[in-house]
């Protein structure tokens, strides 16, 4: 049957891990159940939901990492459950994973690509073909002899993609490949995944939580608790108004589309998705129609004004690490303001973490100085003696803290700092409850241990872990990442409730959109330095991003195309603010149209 | 400042040495191990020093990377040093006070104690870990000890296990770094208090250390998994192990170095 050649087959695959000893009263929760899937040879397939709904599992079945417990698994024709087709069957299938450290075998990257294909036993005149294609494919040719640890987050995925390639495989499964990258390393990444895949012919399937990478796909499967929930085209998917309860959302130039729709009474429909070109006419159409209402605009309120007080002042500061010959930050100067939400924003490797560490003194400053201003005086970072004050009032959560937590409960873990700073044991107690509850753990799950919960909660642990010692200032260095869309707004909701209660925020991001609406002022860093400082209006304006190089938030890019589609069909539009409105952009813009007043007498 | 240990590190380069058989590395190595051992008399450890600076030249080695190198290490051979002062009571007193008497053979031994550990390090990293990369280390383990799979040693897991071990090193020191960082600012102090408290702070790093080197083992070996790794049988190599006559003789000619270094010295004693 040619069909069947052409498609792989899971037919009501059951799977669960047997991890009885990790999570007691889960154990008997099936990872996979009875899930029957098609995908056809060639296709681009997206799987999404949530985090825990089975997809990382479903690739491992399809590479037959694991074993179905139940159910048929049958590879362009080939049953899986045959021993010996087995090795062929992985062969013809490569995974990337999330974590390029640990996927890497080798310590020279021509090393590491050979790696698949010795395991098959090529030979050697073709081995050293196969890498070095592999390696020219991919880009790296260059760096065959370079040392692993040389190169970035985004040449180890791709060097990944370059050992799966080197086993000339039909299949290439990213499980959330992308993940740990930077958006501009992630399109990078993507645009030579997607021109190896139509070079060779691949089939790709690609596990992942971002939405506008959904978006390039064929065909979109979302995945909840261990089913299939729905399947089909983007389009059709993303014109769905349930997958909120799937964890997801729309890509934002979605979002705004429909927001735009619903403001203006209308509907869009499935063929309105096909492309920014096709969308942005449909937009323009329905915000020609006459005798749109002016919606109200919430302006937002919290905005905090540019006259507050600073809470702590960066000044001049350079940091060089041991041997390095350049500077890692160089002559920073800042001010946080008591209150206000700051994003620092800038690639991977720029110097943001390296800033930030110097916040609460993990770091001494080299030169320079960082100084907390209180009710009793300025503390200093460069003062030994200060150290201890700082580090209570600077609470600062690293990226993916949940791997910090060390204690037997999570009520210990939370109590750590306390029971370090020597506060009394009544005093303890309340404080570890109100951070509990401030970043919505329950009761129950105090006294759990902490490596029984999931990723998403033990990440609230780490955070209420600092947030007990009661910071005025909080720094949270990509506190969303790894986390679904449903997990990301929950984490927001939660920053947003800090900063309502008092405390300073200092939010660090490579997600240009989410800054752009959560932050009160955005602070770009550079290869060390300071690029530019404003509210997110200012530093995403087009002129300034064009003049300063500033990738913009993806919204503010689409929305750009739509504005300059609408001048020319209604030349007497004026936008009240020149430039996009991050929170409310929609909203300007059918206000704009609206008082233009467009008559249908063209 | 974790991260700065070179310890087992690998550095990229072309040199005589780098290009060197692995094997031959190995043997020289376990040569030069025994050698080291052996000799006590000062003119048999200068020998053997100007030895080494010749291989350090051949390895391109930088002074720089040598002295990240050793650094880690020079706490330990000042505790030989000192220990060795303290210990041996032979010979010419010097100073003494109470019991505690400082011999100018004391000090004498103390050093050569100390050098000798330093020569150690320097000839583990010129011949091994610097010029090796894991991989091919462990491939010439393999080679060299197949004979050991007569008996059932499973010859081929335990090279693969060590490089796999080297290859994480950095990773795993990265780790360390960022865990420490984040306890401290957590409360944590690795830097005052008394020893026990000292002792308490490094089970704050230690535990999430533990819990993530599962994980990366886990998902490392689902990654190994998938890229079809099923052990030592069939497996081919992209740069294969050829002895070449230039391999042989700058063997043998560093392996006579070393029977000399150890024949001047007995004839000194």
């Amino acid at each position: 049957m040619p069909e069947e050649l052409n498609t792989i087959e899971l037919q009501d695959v059951t799977f669960s891990y047997d991890d009885t000893d990790e999570v007691s009263d889960k154990s008997a929760r099936k990872a996979l159940d009875g899930i029957s899937v098609r995908i056809e040879r060639g296709s681009y397939t997206a799987i999404l939901g949530s985090n825990g709904s089975g997809k990382s599992t479903l690739a491992k079945i399809i590479d037959i990492l694991e074993v179905p417990d139940s159910g048929k698994v049958i590879f362009f024709g080939k049953d899986a459950s045959d021993d010996e087709l087995f090795w062929d069957i992985r062969a013809n299938c490569c995974c990337v994973f999330q974590n390029p450290d640990n996927q890497i075998v080798g310590t020279i990257v021509e090393e590491d690509v050979a790696f698949g294909p010795e395991n098959l036993g090529v030979p050697n005149p073709e081995l050293r073909e196969r890498v070095d294609q592999a390696l020219k494919d991919v880009g790296l040719y260059k760096y065959r002899h370079r040392e692993i640890t040389a190169l970035s987050g985004g040449q180890k995925q791709k060097l990944a993609i370059a050992g799966a390639l080197a086993m000339r495989p039909d299949v290439l499964i990213l499980d959330e490949a992308t993940a740990m990258l930077d958006p501009s390393s992630r399109d990078d990444f993507l645009k030579l995944v997607e021109s190896v895949r139509l070079r060779k012919k691949l089939t790709l399937i690609t596990i992942t939580h971002d939405m506008t990478e959904a978006l390039r796909c064929d065909r979109i499967i979302i995945m909840n608790k261990g089913k299939v929930a729905v399947e089909g085209r983007p389009e059709e998917i993303f014109l769905r108004e349930d997958l909120w309860q799937y964890g997801l959302k729309r890509p934002v130039k979605f979002n705004f589309a429909f927001e735009i729709a619903r403001l203006t009474g209308e509907a869009l429909r499935e063929e309105d998705l096909k492309s920014d070109e096709v969308l942005i006419s449909r937009l323009t159409e329905m915000l020609r129609k006459p005798g749109i209402k002016a919606p109200e605009i919430n302006r937002i309120t919290n905005k905090k004004s540019a006259d507050q007080e600073p809470i702590m002042t960066i000044k001049d500061l350079s940091y060089t690490y041991d041997g390095g010959d350049a500077k890692a930050i160089e002559n920073v100067n800042l001010e946080i303001r008591k209150g206000e939400v700051l994003g620092i924003v800038g690639e991977s490797g720029c110097g943001k973490t390296t800033l930030i560490s110097h916040l609460n003194a993990i770091f001494r400053p080299m030169e320079g100085d960082v100084i907390i201003h209180t009710k009793d005086g300025n503390l200093f970072c460069s003062n030994k003696k200060d150290t201890v004050k700082i580090r209570q009032k600077v609470g600062l959560v690293f990226q993916y803290p949940e791997y910090q937590l060390f204690e037997e409960t999570v009520y210990k873990d939370i109590a750590y700092g306390l029971k370090m700073m020597k506060v009394r044991k009544e005093e303890q107690d309340k404080l570890v409850r109100e951070a509990a509850s401030s970043v919505g753990l329950t009761d129950k799950e105090l006294d759990a241990s902490p490596f029984e919960l999931s990723g998403g909660q033990k990440r609230r642990v780490a955070m209420a872990g600092v947030l007990a010692m009661k910071p005025e200032i909080l720094v949270l260095d990509e506190p969303a990442s790894g986390l679904d869309p449903r997990g990301r707004q929950e984490m927001f909701k939660i920053i947003k409730g800090l900063s309502e209660n008092g405390t300073t925020i200092v939010l660090v991001s490579h997600n240009m959109d989410e800054a752009a609406v959560n932050c009160d002022r955005i602070c770009l860093i550079e290869s060390g330095k300071v690029k530019c400082a404003g509210t997110p209006e200012e530093v995403f304006e087009q002129g300034n991003a064009e003049r300063m190089g500033i990738q913009r938030p993806r919204i503010a890019r689409f929305s750009a195309l739509l504005r300059t589609e609408l001048k020319r069909s209604i030349p007497e539009i004026r936008f009240e603010n020149v430039e996009f409105v991050p929170e409310s952009e929609a909203a300007a813009i059918v206000r704009a149209v609206s008082k233009a007043g467009v008559t249908d007498a063209e | 400042m974790l991260s700065k240990i070179s310890l087992g590190r690998y550095y990229p380069a072309h040199s005589f040495l780098h290009d060197t058989d692995p094997r031959v590395k190995t043997i020289l190595y376990f040569a030069y191990l025994v050698a080291i051992f052996i000799i006590k008399e000062p003119i048999a450890i200068g020998v053997l020093g100007a030895i080494i600076i010749l291989q350090l030249i051949l390895a391109k080695i930088t002074p720089g990377i040598l002295w990240s190198t050793v650094k880690p290490m020079m706490p330990l051979a000042l505790f030989i040093f000192v220990i060795n002062v303290f210990t041996i009571t032979e010979g010419d007193v010097i100073f003494s006070w109470r019991f505690i008497s400082i011999t100018e053979y004391g000090i004498s031994r103390a050093v050569i104690m100390a050098i000798r550990l330093i020569l150690l390090i320097i000839s583990t990293s010129i011949l091994l870990t610097l010029t090796t990369t894991p991989l091919k280390m462990s491939d010439a383990l393999e080679k060299l000890f197949a004979p050991l799979q007569i008996i059932k040693v499973p010859v081929h897991e335990m090279a693969m296990m060590m490089s796999i071990a080297l290859r994480f090193i950095p990773t795993l020191t990265g780790e360390t770094d960022k865990i420490m960082k984040a306890q401290q600012s957590r409360g944590a102090n690795y830097d005052t208090g008394s020893f026990i408290n000292k002792i308490k702070g490094y089970i704050t790093v230690l535990i999430p250390l533990f819990v993530s080197s599962f994980r990366r083992a886990d998902e490392l070996a689902v990654a190994m998994d998938a890229r079809c790794y099923r052990g030592g049988k069939g497996r081919t190599k992209l740069n294969p192990l050829r002895l070449t006559l230039r391999d042989v003789l700058a063997g043998i000619m560093f392996f006579l170095l070393a029977v000399l270094v150890v024949v001047i010295d007995f004839s000194l004693r």
